[in-house]
């Protein structure tokens, strides 16, 4: 995911990166049949397009808990949804030549600590939700004095698909890499436009994660002189994060592709509860669902969520222009300057290491970097970056820079907190009044993120807009008497500023004993503050939008990012969540007061201030960190063991003599996937794994017992949301993993074991693609080698070597792999599947462009690039001198 | 007597002479020592200083100290080519088919004499059915000399050898021994001082066809623009490398129009799709790159008023000329293939009896 809001950041900066996506939707006959989208057409975005690169886990995701409708009843119907969804986006982009789907597989160690601790909070999340669904329920079965009829339990709460699933090595994600081999295989002999389309699967066996096996696959192709150095590539995936990886590859047509999370849509949000329209979760009363009618067919014609382009190609023209640094005493090299961009980006935040305290990307993190990186530039003799390894001594330049800013930063942050919270508490009041004459005449104003055409984006500071809803607008008049959920979830007036550092479900069960202690007839139906009677239909703020209320253990993962991106800053939000400092998160460590950093180092390390080594040891380890970062996306990953082991950063005014380090990464063990999901999943996710190892996570006696935590802390760590605090869980410590699971693992059976196996890579064709006769030849008797490397003219630029798959036929039956025939059996499989392997190649990424590229017609006009000029001269220069 | 055969170039417009594309069957190396090997190990991949077309500023002349010339004083004969197709015939234990066989450089001068007026003198034999030429040595050495000197008096303060270099050097800073995935940055930037060593050739040796004479030509090719296909005979991405002075004035755009048919004709024979030109100052200083189809060059001139020439005449006169030589030749004796400068024909001899 990268730097949270880095997507927001981006496109406020940058705003031409932006563009919508063109879509054909299939025609509905008025006698009901359907024509599809003839993607052999050209593609309605005015520009064809080659590579289609799927980050998988970005359509798995969300297909497991869709927004506008109730999550899957069961995993075929999940299958559905993904094959959808993919048939969705493959049709925008209509690939020519490369369709590349790459499911995430067992992730490099540094990784594996933040997904232990996303996995762990989202359990926990889910078990307070699970929680809140029972209390409901209970408070729904002593309401029968009313006309409501209370349903079994197992029809309202709904199992819900544990998302902790999505991990290599569960039985999900067998059947999910079956799924889309067959899918692959079903289009390739159904739709003439996948006739052209080489179709590559990696899917969740094949270690590495989905994006980065991506790069490593372009890497890979343009190592290979048969490579069209205009290709034009299309990567698909949820995280902001792709962008800088776009910008790595140095291929100059290059597109992220994703879903409008800040589209405004008009379709009505399902409840979570029992997934129907018209109220949500807060309002469910857990009624039956109406008979399907014409309600049913109404919701088939739903407009879609858009999508949007993020242009890399114009990205590289803003950075042209921002890090152009004249009169260098050597060549000014863009794709060196990128590269030394995309680096000073990993000081603001990366999923392998906590941010540096004083770099924000709200508070323009970036650009207080770049100011210093321009400062510097002349005097470094080169770049910071060279093709992925870093210069420490340059390093060590960009490091004093910001540490002789880092006190102002502190400062100038608290006060503007401070001012920001005094506007916010006099907005508040002049709201309240507001409302208090209005008679809760309130009504729901557009979000800020209102569109038209283009994004607008909101203004970056301030609070929420006037008018803008802090508490739920329950807009359905409620009958005295009837409990609905939000009763019971929301957090009322005062209440709500103490909440963020409570846990949920203990916030919860105080309200409900508030509730229980009440007669029904005494429980005034309290309806929030700005609840007012409407006849209009709900018109709730989205999730995405709304920053009162929690990620879910569903759509966790998206959710995290929707807020991260959307919600305007940590103080905007303090309507609901915001910690007081009254509470236990009091901020302590007062980074705007003298001492900090002895108060830091002692309260979060518990390590005597005294112990200034100490500091240069975690600044070391966090170096060691940045070019573990910079070689993973520039060359892939130097080191599958390696990860940061502490919680927390060091400051800019640590980092000494870095320049006498020296840094060597061993490639390392790379985990198998039972040890990663031992090592990320908690204790209540253990369906996903082996029985076998249960024990090892349950029973107190178990050696490992201290791995896997029930409760463990969040430190808001001077942040508001509990979101963006960090989850105090112990680190993994691999030997002692793999040896408790040593003595499990000769118990496993021949499926699970299976399952722990690493796999290969699959290349699929039509029967009609050029290359067909000469894969077909792997099948045929007279082939000798197992391993014969790709004919590029023949395969249109693909390179690599292929092998056959053992026990595969070509033209036999395709057979749907799930239970329900949901699609068809083909009787003869016109497509062709081998083993494919990237092309070995020893040598390294380059960061230069390639011969013969032409790059397309620039997009910025004169005054694009005066106004970044004009910002470019103040920015990041806020904190004194450099 | 001489057999004579005119240059005229009216005499060859509005025919259309048909002609093969060449298709690669053999080739060889010379090494760092200008040593011969029957492999591939020469051959370069293009990639240029700066992949983008934008204002370059590099001294051709750098490294002309250092430089490693290939010394042409020894007569190298037919040599190289000739055990490149005995090798060929043995492994395919199959006798070539052509009529001639030559280096690309005397078709050449062959095809541009319509439009040209330098003069030429090559040996002929006939073995076997087919005949073999080469260029006489001592004119070709005579002539070189007496060209440098009047260079020299020409131009005044560079001297024609540094002239020389930078073609050589150009080459250098645009190719690469590996391709460029296989190469490190380090070489890749390092070029402008890598020694310069003209030694070194990749010669591919190709069959073709003009007219109804098939033809072997031999002859250097400078660099790969991708990879050879892994399928014998099939279209090759060859790129040629040139240096020319830039162009400032319509003058020099017609100087430079001439010399586009040398570069064309040579590229068309071995089929080299693409000639990368490099211009530069007149000091020697490289300012632009070009990419330049080979194929569409003839095109380009038609619609050029003024052209100085006519690639279907260059063909046409070529297979009137080779098809009129098969006949001449008749016997086993040595001939000789003389133009005299300017001259409006090409005659034909016998210098030796068989
Ligand atoms: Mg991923």
């Amino acid at each position: 995911m990268g730097i949270p809001a880095a997507f927001r950041w981006l496109s406020t900066k940058y705003p031409k990166i932006i563009s919508p996506v063109v879509e054909d939707q299939p025609i509905t006959m008025d006698d009901g049949t359907v024509i599809p989208v003839d993607c052999t057409r050209p593609n309605p975005n005015g520009e064809e397009f080659d590579n289609l690169y799927l980050d998988m886990n970005g359509i798995v995701h969300p297909c497991s808990h869709p927004e506008d409708r109730p999550a899957p009843k069961d995993e075929e119907e999940m299958m559905v949804a993904v094959f959808n969804y993919t048939d969705r986006v493959v049709n925008m982009v209509r690939p020519r030549k490369l369709l590349m789907i790459a499911v995430d597989g067992v992730a490099p160690r540094a990784k594996m600590n933040q997904q232990r601790s996303r996995r762990f909070r989202s359990a926990r999340d889910a078990k307070e939700k699970e929680e809140d669904k029972k209390t409901l329920l209970k408070m729904l079965q002593k309401e029968k004095g009313s006309k409501m009829q209370v349903q079994p339990v197992e029809e309202v709460v709904q199992q819900a698909f544990d998302s902790n699933s999505i991990t290599p090595g569960t039985p999900f994600m067998d059947i999910l890499a079956a799924s889309l081999r067959y899918w692959c295989a079903y289009k390739l002999n159904t739709d003439p436009a996948w006739a052209k389309m080489k179709v590559i699967i990696s899917d969740a066996t094949i270690p590495g994660e989905g994006e980065h096996k991506i790069m490593e696959f372009v890497r890979s192709q343009r190592n290979s002189p048969d490579h069209d150095p205009n290709t034009r590539h299309v990567i698909y995936g949820l995280d902001a994060d792709l962008i800088m990886l776009g910008l790595a590859t140095h291929e100059p047509h290059f597109r992220v592709l994703r879903e409008d999370v800040f589209a405004q849509d008009s379709r009505p949000r399902l409840c979570k509860l029992c997934g129907q329209k018209g109220h949500d979760e807060r309002n469910c009363r857990g009624e039956a669902k109406e008979k399907e009618g014409a309600q049913g067919e109404k919701d088939a014609a739903l407009p879609l969520k858009p999508f949007i382009w993020l242009h890399v190609s114009i990205f590289r023209e803003y950075l042209a222009v921002e890090l152009d640094v004249p009169n260098l005493p050597f060549k000014f090299d863009l794709e060196r300057a990128i590269d030394d961009w995309v680096f000073m980006c990993f000081f603001v935040g990366n999923d392998f290491l906590p941010h540096l305290p004083a770099l924000e990307i709200r508070e323009n993190g970036i650009d207080t970097l770049v100011a210093i990186w321009k400062d510097n530039l002349p005097h470094m003799g080169g770049y910071l970056t060279k093709d992925g390894h870093v210069d420490l001594d340059r390093a060590q330049l960009i490091m004093a820079g910001l540490a002789k800013q880092e006190d102002a930063i502190f400062r100038r942050r608290k006060e503007t907190e401070d001012r920001r919270e005094a506007g916010f508490k006099r907005r508040k009041l002049q709201q309240e009044q507001q409302n208090a004459r209005r008679n809760g005449n309130g009504q729901n104003q557009d979000s800020p993120l209102n569109r038209k055409g283009r994004r607008q984006p909101p203004p970056e500071s301030n609070g929420p807009p006037a008018g803008m809803h802090l508490m739920p607008v329950t807009s359905i008049p409620k009958p005295v008497g009837i409990v609905t959920h939000d009763m019971v979830m929301n957090r009322q007036g005062v209440e709500q500023a103490n909440l963020a550092n409570k846990s949920a479900a203990s916030v919860l069960k105080s309200q409900i004993q508030g509730l229980m202690n009440k007669t029904p007839a005494a429980a005034e139906p309290a309806p929030a503050p700005e609840a007012v009677p409407s006849t209009e239909e709900p018109k709730e703020p989205k999730e995405a939008t709304d920053p009162k209320s929690p990620p879910s253990a569903l759509g966790k993962r998206k959710a995290e990012i929707m807020e991260a991106e959307s919600a305007a800053t940590p103080a905007d939000s303090s309507g609901a969540e915001t910690a007081t400092d009254d509470e236990a998160s009091a901020d302590t460590v007062r980074l705007w007061e003298e001492g900090y950093a002895d108060r830091y180092y002692e309260q979060k390390f518990k390590v005597d201030p005294k112990d200034i080594e100490f500091r240069h040891k975690v600044a070391r380890a966090y170096v060691e960190g940045l070019a573990w970062v910079l070689m993973y996306y520039f060359q892939g990953c130097p080191s599958w063991e390696w990860f940061y082991p502490y919680h927390y950063a060091p400051f800019a005014a640590d980092f000494v003599d870095l320049g006498k380090m020296t840094i060597n990464f061993e490639k390392g063990r790379i985990s198998r996937p039972f040890e990663q999901l031992m090592s990320v999943l908690p204790a209540a996710s253990r369906h996903a794994i082996p029985e076998v190892f249960h024990d090892l996570m349950t029973k107190e006696d178990s050696e490992i017992i201290d791995f896997y935590p029930e409760e463990f802390d969040i430190d808001l760590n001077g942040k508001k949301m509990s979101w963006q605090g960090i989850a105090l869980l112990p680190f993994i410590d691999m030997p002692r993993l793999l040896r408790a699971m040593e003595t499990k693992t000769p118990l496993l059976s021949d499926e699970d074991r299976a399952r722990n196996e690493p796999g290969k890579e699959v290349l699929l064709i039509s029967g009609s693609h050029p290359v067909y006769d000469y894969i077909a030849k792997l099948y045929s008797k007279k082939q000798g080698e197992a391993k014969v490397p790709l004919d590029t003219k023949l395969s249109e630029g693909l390179a690599g070597e292929i092998e056959k798959i053992e026990g595969y036929v070509p033209h036999l039956e395709l057979r749907y792999p799930l239970e329900r025939q949901t699609m068809p059996n083909i009787d003869e499989d016109r497509s062709l599947s081998c083993h494919y392997e990237f092309p070995a190649s020893s040598h390294t990424h380059k960061s230069m462009l390639l011969h013969g590229v032409k790059l397309p017609t620039p997009a910025l006009d004169r005054s694009d690039i005066e106004l970044l000029k004009g910002k470019g001269r103040n920015a990041g220069r806020g904190y004194g001198g450099v | 007597m001489a057999a004579t055969f005119s240059v005229d170039p009216h005499r060859y417009v509005g025919r259309s002479e048909p002609f093969k594309r060449p298709k690669e069957f053999a080739s060889f190396s010379y090494d760092k020592d200008h040593k011969f090997h029957l492999n591939d190990s020469s051959i370069k991949w293009y990639y240029p200083p700066h992949p983008l077309n934008q204002p370059l500023y590099i001294d051709l002349s750098k490294g002309f100290s250092s430089f490693v010339k290939h010394d042409d004083s020894q007569d190298e004969h037919l040599d190289s080519l000739l055990k490149t197709i005995a090798h060929h015939e043995s492994e395919t234990k199959s006798p070539i088919d052509a009529n001639i066989v030559t280096w690309r450089g005397m078709m050449t001068k062959i095809m541009a004499a319509p439009f040209d007026d330098d003069g030429f003198e090559m040996n002929a034999t006939s073995y076997r059915g087919t005949i073999f030429i080469e260029e006489n040595h001592a004119f070709k050495v005579k002539r070189n000399a007496e060209q440098n000197a009047n260079q020299s008096r020409r131009r005044g303060p560079i001297p024609p050898e540094v002239m020389q270099f930078w073609g050589y050097k150009f080459e250098t800073l645009c190719t690469l021994p590996r391709p460029w995935g296989e190469t490190s940055r380090d070489y890749i930037e390092g070029r402008e001082d890598e020694i310069v060593n003209n030694n070194e050739q990749y010669c591919s040796v190709v069959r073709t066809g003009i007219g109804k004479t098939i033809l072997c030509l031999g002859g250097e090719v400078d660099a790969l623009w991708d990879s050879k296909p892994r399928q014998k005979g099939a279209p090759i991405n060859w790129v040629e490398l040139k240096t020319s002075a830039e162009i400032r004035s319509a003058n020099d755009q017609f100087f430079f129009n001439k010399k586009l048919m040398k570069f064309w004709i040579q590229s068309f024979l071995l089929g080299v799709p693409k000639i990368i030109v490099g211009f530069r100052t007149r000091d020697g200083f490289l300012t632009k790159i070009e990419e330049m189809e080979t194929m569409s060059i003839p095109n380009k001139m038609k619609s050029t008023p003024n052209a100085p020439w006519d690639g279907d005449v260059c063909i046409n006169f070529a297979a009137g000329f080779l098809e009129w030589l098969r006949q001449t030749i008749n016997d086993d004796g040595v001939w000789r293939i003389r133009r005299l400068p300017k001259s409006y024909e090409i005659e034909v001899f016998r210098i030796e009896e068989a």
